[in-house]
């Protein structure tokens, strides 16, 4: 229930306010990716596909822009299988855990989400501007995104590890 | 057979991961600008209502700044006709040409999606085929030009953006037409260029670029921009030229869809290659 809530106000918070920053044309964050990358890890792999895939056409349908989030959010569901294959999460998926800073500590965590959310904003900003290229425009829209997103990301973990500590 | 079916099931996500990506490349590439907006149409129909909640909310936090906009409008508008020229019908101003018959009408709107980062950008205004909107009609700002019309719904209308590398739009500099092309290059939202500008016209930084009268979309003399840059390169006999948009687009907020009345009757007698 408390996941499905968490869901909700993520996917919320992606349509209501960070697709409507209006303060630089550079910033885009995109903190819905956060449900991918901390989805469950005892999940079978093509039901992780299957949930990237629909999570993507979501996204796709409130920006207007047929098939780029769900591409990217397939291809970066596909990169986190690799990643965590070299992670050891037998505990976390014996207990079917989450995969957040909690569950797996921080430095694994940081390691995982930095490289993903990179890969997801350069992946959509290369597709987004095929049309017309400029190497400089998409480099800084992604680095600047990027790290608007992972500060996103700290905030948003640290508020609901304080508030499950409680 | 056996072995086929454990290596499936085995790579099942990896099968399923290579379809999806397929069909997301069909969704992204052979789509073109029309079909693009047709699935922003449908993507309309379970998001626009959402994103007019959010236009609401954040029209009161650009309320003062428009306002002024608009009555600086008006009041330019007033200023530059004689009293008899305008007439306030149901939403819809009309524009009297000098025959004292309406030419253009305008219909004023409010765009509720708008994207300035991508190489095609559109944006998305609150009427549609109920309001007398069709495809390929004119949409202006009260600063200038702001594109065409793509699609309508019956309530909402697809718009693309002069920030569009499809949009093609012939300038005309102090009065003359240059059969020249403006295209957005996608490196700013606040610049587009033009290509082939002849070095001998006279033409010096600065000076207005508006809408001429080869095209039936717009009246002439509506602005689309202001020289920036203008510089001669030794060995091409074209001006490298760049020009700041008269529309902000990153703040685009009420725009107004341009109807020519005359349009058919003046298709009719043209010839029919034109």
């Amino acid at each position: 229930m408390n996941r499905v809530l968490y869901w909700i106000v993520l996917i919320a918070l992606q349509v209501f306010v960070f697709n409507h920053l209006e303060f630089s044309s550079y910033i885009m964050p995109q903190l819905f990716i956060l449900l991918l990358i901390t989805l469950p890890v005892h999940l079978s792999k093509h039901v992780q596909v299957l949930i990237a895939f629909g999570l993507g056409l979501i996204a796709d349908f409130f920006v207007a822009t047929p098939g780029i989030h769900a591409s990217a959010c397939l291809s970066l569901m596909v990169l986190r299988m690799g990643l965590l294959s070299r992670l050891d999460l037998k505990e976390q998926e014996a207990n079917k855990l989450a995969f957040n800073a909690r569950t797996v500590g921080i430095p694994s965590f940081m390691y995982t989400t930095i490289i993903l959310v990179f890969f997801y904003h350069l992946y959509i900003f290369i597709i987004e501007n095929l049309g017309a290229f400029n190497v400089l425009h998409v480099f800084l829209t992604t680095l600047l995104s990027s790290s608007f997103t992972l500060l996103l990301i700290g905030f948003v973990q640290y508020v609901s590890f304080n508030r499950l500590s409680e | 057979m056996q072995r086929l079916l454990a290596f499936i099931e085995h790579n099942l996500h990896l099968i399923l991961f290579v379809v999806l990506q397929v069909v997301c490349g069909f969704l992204i590439f052979s789509l073109n600008a029309f079909q693009q907006a047709a699935f922003t149409h449908s993507a309309n129909a379970v998001t626009s209502s959402v994103n007019e909640v959010v236009t609401n909310v954040t029209d009161y936090l650009d309320l003062r700044y428009q306002n002024k906009e608009l009555q600086y409008q008006l009041a330019t508008q007033f200023a530059n006709s004689s009293s008899g020229n305008m007439v306030y019908l149901n939403d819809t101003f009309k524009v009297k040409d000098t025959l004292n018959k309406p030419m253009f009408s305008m219909v004023p709107a409010q765009v509720i999606y708008n994207t300035v980062h991508r190489a095609d950008n559109v944006f998305v205004i609150n009427k549609g085929s109920l309001d007398g909107i069709k495809k390929n009609m004119g949409v202006i700002s009260s600063q200038g030009l702001a594109g065409i019309v793509l699609k309508t719904s019956s309530k909402y209308s697809t718009v693309m953006s002069l920030l569009n590398t499809n949009m093609k739009v012939i300038p005309s500099i102090k009065g003359k037409e240059y059969f020249t092309e403006l295209v957005w290059d996608n490196e700013s939202p606040y610049y587009m260029k033009i290509i082939g500008l002849n070095k001998l016209e006279e033409i010096i930084e600065g000076d207005l670029i508006t809408t001429g009268r080869s095209s039936l979309l717009f009246p002439s003399g509506i602005p689309i921009g202001t020289i920036s840059k203008l510089k001669s390169k030794p060995n091409s006999q074209y001006f490298e030229t760049r020009l700041k948009t008269s529309t902000d687009f990153r703040s685009l907020e009420y725009v107004f869809v341009i109807i020519n009345q005359e349009k058919e009757a003046i298709e009719a007698i043209l010839p029919a290659n034109e």
